[in-house]
């Protein structure tokens, strides 16, 4: 598959704004706060007036890799999106009360992606993606697709919060609001990271042990997040088996 | 009425996240839509929702009156004063 490299990222939880701090959280995680919500002072009053929580960590992080950037491919990916309000929503309608037509009209995958579109005036090509534990790869897999095709660049954001009541028990890891974001380009380099999928749950040219899992660690995509931004203890491989699929995600350098 | 019109004023400001404004920063007489404090549709019908709740008033399908009603402020506080269902 095509090789890609990060231009820029940026990353936002509570507490947790500077891309150094990011990189010695994600080499050694703590408890973050759950509560916190970023200022988004990038995106007019009016618009950031219908954006909550999750949307609002999810375009901070995507203005701060997006700054000074052409226009590119946008894709949103988050394994659970906006559920708080899904839930809100079917909530009032089991109780036959009349739905609010702003929560609504925002309770669709891409809403958040829609109103960072209409909100930088930006006509490129947005997607919204869901993919459950895979949903990074399945986001990265898209991306070198895209760029394979010829874009020069890509956006990549990658967004989720704790699953709220009544489902929370679906939700296997340590959970607090957070949103990463990167821009890619295509590259043949040695410093190019690459992507594929293998068939069984182990791969088959990887004689070493995989990635120990790590029950109530690092959800998947911040685990695919330190892998592709932790400076010093550059691993050279992080293996994701999930199911049939094993995906390896390789730098060469 | 200065009294239902400030109470309006701050309807609109809670249930459309107008964040940065006070009932103050609004003028009574000014379109709420567009123009003025640059609501859209989707504000119209969450606003019809709100009074609806809060005073029982029932909007017509009819978008001629409503856009009458809808006006401003004040237009909005004369349509609930006369036909308001809850106090």
């Amino acid at each position: 598959m095509m090789g890609f490299t990060i231009q820029r990222w940026a990353a936002w939880a509570p507490g947790l704004v500077e891309p150094a701090a990011w990189e010695a959280w994600l080499t050694k995680p703590h408890a973050l706060p759950a509560e916190g919500t970023p200022a988004l002072t990038e995106m007019p009053a009016m618009m950031r007036r219908r954006v909550d929580r999750l949307g609002r960590i999810a375009l901070q992080a995507s203005y701060q890799a997006h700054v000074a950037a052409p226009d590119a491919p946008v894709l949103f990916a988050s394994r659970y999106g906006d559920l708080g309000r899904s839930v809100e929503l079917l909530t009032q309608l089991a109780r036959s009360e009349p739905l609010s037509p702003t929560s609504f009209s925002l309770s669709v995958h891409n809403a958040i992606g829609a109103l960072y579109s209409i909100a930088r005036g930006d006509a490129s090509s947005y997607s919204a993606i869901a993919a459950g534990e895979e949903t990074v790869e399945a986001a990265f897999t898209e991306a070198c697709g895209l760029l394979a095709d010829g874009v020069p660049r890509v956006m990549v954001v990658l967004y989720d919060e704790p699953v709220p009541a009544p489902w929370q028990h679906f939700s296997e890891s340590l959970e607090f609001p957070r949103a990463w974001a990167c821009l890619l380009a295509a590259s043949t380099g040695a410093d190019a990271i690459h992507l594929g999928c293998h068939a069984g749950a182990r791969a088959v040219a990887a004689p070493e042990a995989p990635e120990t899992p790590e029950p109530g660690g690092l959800p998947a995509d911040l685990r695919a997040l330190r892998f592709l931004v932790t400076g010093a203890a550059r691993a050279s491989r992080w293996e994701h088996p999930v199911g049939a699929r094993h995906w390896r995600w390789e730098r060469h350098g | 009425m200065l009294e239902l019109e400030h109470e309006i004023k701050r309807l609109v400001i809670e249930t459309l996240n107008l964040e940065d404004l006070t009932p103050n920063d609004i003028d009574p007489a000014a379109p709420l839509f567009v123009e003025g404090l640059g609501l859209d549709s989707i504000d119209a019908l969450e606003l019809g929702l709100a009074l609806q709740k809060s005073y029982g008033v029932v909007l017509a399908s009819d978008s001629k009156e409503n856009r009458r009603h809808f006006a401003s402020v004040r237009a909005l506080a004369d349509f609930v004063s006369t036909h308001r269902t809850k106090s």
